[in-house]
């Protein structure tokens, strides 16, 4: 860094007999500016800083400096102290980069903002009360629409992928008139990833389709028309959430019922299927581990695009404002605030309130605001009171603390005493609420009470506000001890929503948190085709979930296990043994051969070219997202050597030819020996011994920050030393730290990282009580405010 | 990112923000882009189960001709007035008589096979075509000149809350049934919502920029830049939101409140769903308008006339049951008094920045699935066509032998100068539109 500043700042070309900036300024502004702008008792008190361009402040230079002697320091020398003054402490860049690390004030992320807007509606809904069974509830009808007295069958089906030929479903046939009869499948559905999931009906007959919104269905077929056989509607949802479900079937005609009339019944097949295709992963029939039977309250999902999050750190920060951003705010805020004062009677627990949502089929959503024109519902004394609770405790819920009588006043009083109907004023508070700073900044107190620590461990844990036990926890005083954290902390971990945390933590860890295109020369690797990509996710997520929720979440796992999840398409491209059915399984994967998540075949690829493998990709990949070690970015982009050139020339051979000079070696010397060690693996990951029909060579090597070499053979080998190394160990801490927190480690002591590393060593690599451990440390930590500028690097 | 059917985007509809466009604002202070040429207008308005041909249809063919019993509410504006008897709906294939009627009268082609059982006939599903009033907005959206902000308005009057092929009559494209609104409050919200919604955000604004500088002050200095820098985007935004005031440019309607959606009110729901229909077209929010009073066999029972049988059922009757035939006259004269009185509503409002009234630039096209209740014949369907729009001659009755449909709904394309080859099943288009200039 300070290699690149001074690069900067004087220049390459400047003769060595002229005068750098940084030698004016100490020769003729020190003495009154401070050696580092800092300013001086009587002289000049205040600190050099503002925003002026360097052009600017050259031109005010020459204009007015020295103030004993000005016009003496003009032209090429006033644009040098200027620019170096610029670079060293005056600019707001300069100034950030010489501010001590600290607990940046922020607002929340994009992701969060989602997340706190959707739960802080539905914590005005009944929870969810799971009772870890999986599948749908499958009710049977013997009519043609769903007629619960006509009930035959009520089950649990483990999924919905059912061809009842031309009979009728269920053991008992004589249950059902096989020519018309209707099912309901009901229950819940678990999003694992947040984004625009695709939900598909196949079936020759008519169907309805909900999710998530009970009135409103997402797919409407219950008129059948045409030849159509397939459904299909996206919908976006929110990862570590469940949704309500439920799909209606009927093979029979609607409308007018003339089965009676009928001299003999056509015999006509039936069969329906319900399947989705999430953003990223297998596209086919949802999977049993996704759906449970029990119900979910509707969730309120905000929708409105929003402009990326800062990623400049490796991590998402709210730290920038722009006009694109509070725009898609005031549009969030306004359209959640529609959609609480069509339901505020039921998040307030008005009586009857269930009366104002209606559905007009497969036209315009028909979720009706009546407000004082419409007057359904009365606002009588009662009501209002409720509303008004309501609006208050939703405030409050926002803000992640009580109200005082002032607030209470501003926000909820005014709002009520001015509108002409309690709704509107449920909107006004509701709008003022979402767009308040109150709700929408993280990290405004200097000294974290109880409620910080509270939003604190909320956000770390499940990126979103926090929930009713952690506000009663702040308010008993119960969250000022390390203890109370941690107890807190490790109750949070249970929930979906903290596993959809460590989760995506994981796949930024690995470098797969983005879109990436996957797909190789299809000459050179039949059958890699989308579907099995999406398998290798899914595949992957699978594992990345089983070390995670398994007993004692053993980092090393992640690195060393020799087992693939695959599925029916997976273990034949794989070679795998073919697991029992058709949902994934863990099998074993080319004994010995295989070394966890630095084997599978998703990463793999994904750190591939189209047609051969990327030892640089993969090297790269290992050297700073496994070891954490600082690689600039190549000095200018290169493309690789084609291996036509070359035909003569293994894979490696041509790395080593093309990153053989010095210039190269300082990275390559590093990225390349890591990337070796995976040769025998090729460009969608499979297992192989020979290349262009040379035997691979997969051995490499990494010099220790001790200063050991050490040198591996393969993959298991390379593996067993990144699972017991101190630099993994540490890298994936901080890595976690800054997922999780979204502040720098350094922020919290310049030993935090070390302690937390001890103790991640000291709890066997578990993941889960590490997050406890960063949690504990992190939550109740104080802010340092940003002081005067210290000393640039040298 | 985001599925096609996300929310509205509300910015956009306050009339603030980066994504504001005149035409959508219809603002005055940015240019009426589509303001230089006449504004033409329909509205096609739909009442079901056929009418008594003996008691509707003029005997007369050409200017002199004498109205009706059910047309009598017509009278005032008989000049105005162009009856079209011996157009014939001729789409056949799956579905029963209703179904098809209201399916095919502005789409002009056949229902796709599907599960929807009618009485008679096979099953069928949705229309296989978009229906022309449809094809028209598309038609007028193109062009910066004819552009408005909803292009057209689906409105109704007790259609019930089930989606078949009875309860539809308007389509966007094949399979592609658009529900007509016939909750005045919710139309209502659809047309000014956002007017409230802009007051209430001017109103929250206020207290976010308070809010901004009271958390600004018990943060550090560093930190209260983030809030300074919100801050002006929160003022750049009350500002534009100052600037976009008057957007709606006319008095918004008042609308008795408390009106249940229920069968008993209709009389007052068709009046709301007629003022806020003129509204709208005086505001130019759209040139396009249908209004489906009740469904294709609706059942309305018009107790205010003194009739408690449902309208379906009555149609059913033989013509020798002289009182079902006194009351089915008694039905269709008050579908054809909704006709009247918003033909009068839009005689009466001036043309906003032209001569003559909205009437003099709008036409009304009157119809039903069904020519005869009783034999279910899609045959001379009752056309009834009232105003100057489209620059028909009026003042007729015409009287044609048996042409199809098709080429009435070709008609009204060409009347806005869209000039189709064919509409619907082009089988049906023969000899082109009809000549009603």
């Amino acid at each position: 860094m300070a290699g690149l500043f001074l690069l900067m700042t004087v220049g390459p070309s400047v003769a060595a007999d002229v005068p750098t900036g940084a030698q004016i300024f100490s020769k003729r502004c020190a003495s009154c500016h401070g050696t580092i702008g800092e300013g001086v008792k009587d002289k000049y008190p205040r600190a050099l800083a503002g925003d002026k361009s360097v052009a600017q402040l050259a031109k005010l230079i020459a204009r007015t400096m020295p103030d004993d002697d000005p016009g003496t320091c003009t032209g090429a020398d006033a644009d040098r102290v200027a620019e170096y003054v610029f670079e060293s402490f005056y600019s707001k860049a300069a100034r950030d980069r010489n501010a001590p690390p600290r607990i940046e004030f922020a607002r929340m992320t994009v992701g969060q903002y989602r997340n706190a807007v959707a739960d802080l509606v539905a914590s005005f809904r009944p929870a969810r009360k799971p009772d870890g069974r999986h599948g749908l509830r499958g009710e049977y009808f013997n009519a043609r629409g769903i007629q619960t007295n006509k009930r035959s069958i009520d089950r649990i089906d483990r999924e919905v992928k059912f061809d009842f030929g031309t009979a009728a479903p269920g053991p008992d046939p004589a249950k059902f008139d096989p020519y018309q009869f209707s099912a309901r499948w009901s229950g819940s559905v678990l999003a694992e990833q947040t984004g625009t999931y695709e939900f598909v009906v196949k079936t020759e007959h008519a169907i309805r389709l909900w999710v998530n919104d009970p009135v409103k269905p997402l797919i409407d077929a219950w008129v059948k028309s045409g030849s159509d056989t397939e459904f299909r509607a996206p919908i976006y949802l929110l990862a570590g959430r469940t949704y309500s479900l439920r799909l209606e079937f009927s093979k029979a005609k609607q409308g007018v019922d003339d089965s009676k009339k009928l001299k003999r019944k056509p015999q006509v097949r039936a069969s329906v299927a319900l399947e989705w295709k999430p953003p990223v992963g297998t596209a086919g029939i949802i999977p049993t581990r996704n759906l449970s039977p029990e119900s979910s309250p509707e969730v309120y999902i905000c929708s409105t695009p929003f402009p990326p999050d800062d990623r400049s750190y490796g991590w998402v920060r709210g730290t920038a404002i722009s006009k694109a951003w509070d725009q898609a705010t005031t549009d969030a805020a306004l359209d959640a605030a529609a959609h609480v004062a069509v339901v505020a009677d039921e998040l307030a627990g008005v009586q009857g309130s269930n009366r104002r949502r209606r559905d007009t089929g497969s036209g315009n959503p028909a979720s009706i605001n009546l407000d004082s024109q419409g007057g359904v519902v009365a606002p009588t004394p009662e009501r209002i009171g409720k509303l008004k609770a309501f609006a208050r405790t939703f405030a409050e819920r926002a803000f992640r603390r009580p109200l005082d009588d002032d607030l209470t006043k501003f926000v909820v009083d005014r709002s009520f005493a001015s509108a002409k109907d309690p709704t509107d004023a449920v909107k006004r508070v509701v709008l003022f609420v979402l767009l308040s700073p109150r709700f929408l900044y993280r990290e405004a107190d200097a000294s974290p009470d109880g409620y910080d620590v509270a939003a604190r461990l909320s956000f770390g844990l499940w990126d979103s506000i926090p929930d009713a036990e952690l506000l009663a926890a702040a308010r008993a005083g119960k969250l000022s001890t390390r203890e109370q954290v941690e107890s807190q902390a490790r109750r949070m971990l249970a929930d979906p929503r903290a596993q959809a945390k460590l989760h995506e933590f994981l796949l930024t860890w690995l470098k797969i948190d983005r879109p990436l295109d996957l797909a190789k020369d299809p000459k050179k690797f039949p059958g890699f085709d989308p579907a099995v990509i999406g398998d290798l996710r899914t595949s992957l997520d699978l594992t990345l979930d089983d070390v995670l929720t398994s007993q004692g979440a053993d980092f090393r796992r992640l690195l060393l296990d020799d087992t693939l999840f695959v599925n029916d398409r997976l273990a034949a491209f794989y070679g795998a043994a073919k697991p029992d059915g058709a949902n994934f399984q863990k099998e074993p994967l080319d004994p010995g051969h295989r070394a966890g998540v630095l084997s599978h075949p998703y990463l793999l690829a994904a750190f591939s070219h189209a047609s051969e493998t990327s030892p640089i990709h993969r090297g790269v990949f290992l050297a700073r997202g496994i070891l954490g070690v600082a690689l600039r970015p190549p000095p200018e982009a290169i493309a690789p050597l084609p291996p036509d050139l070359h035909p003569g020339l293994s894979t490696r051979e041509r790395v080593s030819l093309q990153t053989t000079s010095s210039a190269c070696m300082t990275c390559h010397g590093v990225i390349n020996p890591l990337g070796f060690t995976l040769e025998n693996f090729d460009a969608v990951g499979r297992y192989r011994d020979e290349e262009r029909n040379k035997p691979v060579d997969a051995s490499g090597s990494y010099q220790t920050r001790t200063g050991e070499t050490k040198t591996f053979r393969g993959v298991r080998d390379l593996a067993r030393f990144l699972a017991d190394s101190d630099e993994v160990h540490s890298s994936f801490t901080e890595q976690l730290v800054h997922h999780l927190v979204q502040q720098p480690v350094r922020a919290y002591g310049p030993r935090t990282l070390e302690t937390l590393t001890q103790s991640f060593a000291k709890n066997d690599y578990d993941i889960r009580k590490l997050a406890v451990e960063i949690m504990a440390t992190t939550a109740l930590a104080p802010r340092i405010q940003k002081g005067t500028a210290s000393p640039p690097p040298k | 990112m985001f599925p096609a059917n996300s929310r509205r985007e509300f910015l956009r509809n306050l009339g603030i923000g980066s994504a504001a466009v005149p035409f959508v604002l219809n603002l005055p202070s940015l240019g009426f882009a589509n303001q230089a040429t006449r504004k033409q207008r329909l509205i096609v308005v739909f009442s079901p189960n056929g009418i008594f041909p003996a008691s509707f249809w003029p005997d007369e063919e050409g200017a002199i001709f004498k109205l009706k019993e059910i047309l009598q509410p017509l009278a005032p504006l008989q000049d105005k007035v162009l009856t079209l008897h011996g157009v014939c709906d001729k789409i056949r294939g799956d579905g029963d008589g209703h179904m098809r009627g209201i399916g095919c009268l502005l789409t002009g082609i056949e229902l796709f096979p599907g599960n929807i059982q009618g009485g008679s006939d096979t099953p069928a599903g949705w229309s296989k075509g978009i229906s022309v009033d449809q094809e028209i907005k598309n038609f007028l959206q193109k062009g910066a000149a004819t552009r408005t902000r909803f292009g057209s308005l689906e409105l109704g009057v007790m259609v019930p809350d089930r989606a078949d092929t009875w309860t539809r009559m308007v389509y966007a494209g094949p399979n592609k049934p658009i529900a007509p609104v016939d909750d005045p409050y919710q139309l209502f919200n659809k047309l000014y919502g956002r007017v409230k919604d802009r007051e209430t955000l001017k109103s929250a604004l206020d207290d976010v920029t308070h809010d901004l500088k009271t958390v600004g002050n018990a943060v550090s200095a560093d930190d209260r830049r983030l809030l300074d820098e919100h801050a002006t985007f929160v003022r750049e935004m009350e500002k534009e939101l100052k600037e976009t005031k008057d957007t709606v440019g006319h008095a918004v309607p008042k609308l008795e409140p408390g009106i249940k959606r229920e069968n008993d009110r209709m009389p007052q729901i068709a009046k709301q769903q007629v003022e806020l229909l003129v509204t709208s077209f005086a505001a130019d929010f759209a040139r396009v308008a249908t209004f489906q009073i009740t469904n294709s066999v609706g059942q309305a029972k018009m107790r205010w006339l003194g009739i408690t049988e449902g309208h379906h059922e009555l149609s059913h009757e033989p013509d020798t049951n002289e009182k079902a035939v006194d009351k089915l006259i008694k039905i269709n004269t008050w579908y054809c008094e909704q006709v009247a009185y918003l033909a009068k509503r839009l005689s009466e409002t001036p043309e906003p920045g032209g001569p003559g009234s909205l009437l003099d630039n709008t036409l009304i096209m009157w119809t039903n699935e069904l020519g005869k209740g009783n034999s279910h014949t899609m045959d001379n369907i009752p056309f009834v066509l009232v105003g100057n729009g489209l620059d028909f001659k009026m003042g007729r009755s015409l009287k044609y032998k048996k042409v199809a449909h098709n080429r009435l709904l070709m008609s009204l394309a060409h009347g806005f100068g869209h000039r189709v080859k064919t509409f619907g099943n082009p089988n049906h288009c023969g000899d082109g539109p009809l000549n009603l200039v």
